[in-house]
């Protein structure tokens, strides 16, 4: 690793502890730094308010916010390399897709149902339930058709039809719903961040450690498919146990962060590609790391700018990450040379 | 020595109505020490023979040893350090470095974590040695011209450290010299390093100059094997070239269109009369009623007593 790659690495996250701070003490009740860090640290807060709003809202959302743009940002880089296409996304395979109908089945026919615990909301558990089981149910018919698909660009095609197929029944189950379900369904598919009690966080961190193991031990073999995967398989990576590795990896990390957070655009596909510009590398022991950094940075960026001044209310973040990443996308397409660089 | 052996091979993909046969019945040995060249027409089934040696194509039957051992029963790992390859396809991302291309090389080397150790480095900076591009370690993939972005491909197979090379069609994009620089580069790499070097090409003229053993694929169950003098002495390598348009050319060493019998007489030294012969016929005279003179030093033609000073001037003149 070189010199400027470390500097990197150390920068980044210097500049990702500053905006951990920022997104603590900044939204309807500013907090200073200093507060924050005595609170932390020592366990000593002003006021019993403060305590509350850092530890039990602020600060988890902060790190579900750093959870949720690792897990994505990693499972894009594998979708990318291993497809070798720039257009490729953790939500390609059509998992999140699957967490979505996991979700649409439990908000939009559980209210038909009566099912409705208090009055109009859901217990975030059961939302995280369905949406794991809808996950998984579309990663096990991915898997099956993965059984027999021989080449990679064939499974991205299934994967999109599969994202396709699952959200026009989406578009059924939400076209036949009641109006107050629909809403509550739709404010899910914006995405969210924050509302998670601490065993959910522990629960979210537990799957992401699940998910990122296979990507740790295939590092080497992602390297080796840069150049496609008849070279790869020349240089002794079998691409068959790298397309089970990482289809097990981003099921688990995107499906997981869908169930808990909803789905979040752009992160996972625009975050490698600034990997790779900031870095100047292709190598992937510089890269996920990279993207990790570059991706939780992004998203707590996102969720610090969603805090509308002077209210309680915030923006979806879904809304904001697609207002940041479409033009970073679009940045990106135009850049001379792009197709050529990645 | 052998290093590659196939015994009776067929190989073919399947189809829904049984199998579609590519290569039936072939058997065949790569050498140590050696330059193979494997010719063929488009389509005849080299790539098909080239993904099965490589183990990338199980034969429907027949076996292929590597060493001694089947290669089937091989994994992919223990293969890529015996075989090494360079492909015609490439995706690359532009933003590599001919360093880090060339690095790729030493993946089945490498523990899990790919990190690379003093002799990974040094089986580096050996390979770009010896393909002579140690200038371009930093340069970036995307900003290389072609030639020197094959000779950094070529390093990457090197870096491999396999005792076998494959290469399919390494000259396909590159000018007249690079073709040659990198057809001399692959007969020293098999003299001086001892390595058995497989290489599909179209370019007939230049196999004949580097390499010592021709495969000639003719159909999908003949192989015609042999040093290439021997193929040409006997007249097999005609057996490349079907029917009658065009015929390889015994003296010259190369393939040539077919040409009725000229009626021109030239006179002259021999090397300036193959070429003025060679632009009447293009010209498409191929009957001229008197004499051509030509002289060298200063080059001058004359017919029927007008002087010239190019062959154009000449053409001009007769077909006025």
């Amino acid at each position: 690793m070189t010199r400027s790659t470390l500097w990197l690495f150390f920068g980044g996250i210097v500049i990702l502890l500053f905006g951990f701070l920022l997104n603590i003490s900044y939204g309807s009740i500013s907090i200073p730094f200093s507060e924050i860090i005595s609170g932390l640290i020592s366990n000593d807060w002003e006021k019993e308010s403060t305590r509350q709003i850092v530890l039990n809202f602020r600060f988890p959302k902060a790190l579900v916010a750093i959870l949720a743009g690792i897990g994505l940002s990693v499972s894009g880089l594998q979708m990318q390399t291993f497809f070798r296409n720039p257009l490729a996304g953790p939500y390609v395979l059509g998992i999140s897709s699957g967490a979505g109908l996991g979700v649409a089945f439990l908000m939009l026919l559980g209210s038909a149902f009566g099912m409705m615990s208090d009055g109009a909301v859901f217990s975030p558990w059961s939302i995280v339930i369905a949406g794991s089981l809808g996950g998984a149910l579309v990663l096990l018919l991915v898997s099956l058709v993965a059984w027999r698909v021989k080449d990679g660009m064939t499974l991205l095609i299934v994967g999109l039809m599969f994202g396709a197929g699952v959200s026009a029944i989406i578009s059924v189950l939400s076209y036949f719903a009641g109006a107050e379900a629909l809403k509550l369904f739709t404010i899910w598919g914006m995405g969210s961040l924050g509302g998670m009690s601490w065993a959910q966080v522990y629960a979210l961190s537990g799957m992401l450690a699940l998910g990122l193991i296979p990507v740790i031990t295939s590092v080497k073999a992602y390297n080796g498919m840069l150049l496609g995967e008849r070279y790869a398989q020349s240089m002794g990576i079998d691409p068959i146990r790298l397309r089970w590795l990482m289809i097990i990896s981003t099921g688990i990390l995107a499906g997981s962060i869908t169930a808990f957070c909803g789905p979040i655009a752009f992160v996972g596909i625009a975050v490698p590609h600034l990997a790779r510009i900031v870095w100047k590398t292709a190598d992937h022991k510089v890269l996920f790391v990279a993207s990790s950094i570059t991706g939780a940075l992004l998203l707590l960026l996102c969720d610090t700018v969603s805090q509308l001044p002077g209210m309680a209310e915030s923006l979806p973040i879904n809304a904001v990450t697609s207002l940041i990443g479409a033009p970073v996308v679009i940045g990106l397409v135009i850049r001379k040379n792009f197709s050529k660089e990645f | 020595m052998e290093v590659l052996e196939a015994k009776n091979i067929h190989l073919g993909y399947p189809r829904k109505s049984g199998q579609k046969k590519v290569i039936s019945g072939l058997s065949f040995e790569l050498k140590k020490n050696q330059l193979t060249c494997l010719l063929g027409r488009n389509g005849i089934g080299k790539s098909t023979l080239i993904k099965g040696l490589l183990g990338q194509l199980s034969p429907v039957s027949g076996e292929i040893l590597l060493g001694n051992r089947n290669l089937n029963e091989l994994s992919k790992e223990e293969i890529a350090k015996e075989i090494s390859v360079v492909l015609t396809e490439y995706s690359m991302p532009g933003n590599l470095t001919v360093e880090q291309l060339v690095a790729l090389g030493r993946t089945p080397h490498l523990r899990w974590h790919g990190r690379l150790s003093q002799e990974d480095y040094q089986a580096v900076d050996k390979a770009l040695t010896l393909t002579k591009i140690q200038e371009l370690r930093k340069e970036r993939i995307s900003e290389l011209s072609d030639g020197q972005r094959q000779k950094a491909m070529i390093a990457r197979a090197l870096a491999q450290e396999s005792p076998i090379l494959i290469l399919d069609e390494p000259t396909a994009h590159l000018d007249l010299l690079g073709r040659h620089e990198i057809m001399a580069l692959l007969y020293e790499l098999a003299m001086k390093e001892g390595r058995a070097v497989l290489v599909v090409t179209h370019n007939i003229e230049l196999a004949i100059e580097s390499a010592q053993e021709f495969w000639l694929l003719i159909s999908q169950d003949q192989m015609i094997q042999g040093p290439p003098e021997d193929l040409i002495i006997a007249g097999q390598i005609k057996k490349l070239i079907p029917g009658e348009s065009f015929h390889f050319d015994l003296e010259k060493g190369k393939i040539v269109f077919p040409s009725e019998k000229l009626e021109i007489n030239v006179q002259g030294p021999e090397s300036l009369k193959f070429w003025v012969e060679k632009a009447l016929t293009k010209a498409n005279l191929k009957k001229v009623a008197d004499t051509i003179f030509v002289e060298k030093d200063p080059f001058k033609i004359s017919h029927q007593g007008k002087t010239f000073r190019s062959i154009r001037a000449l053409i001009d003149d007769i077909k006025d």
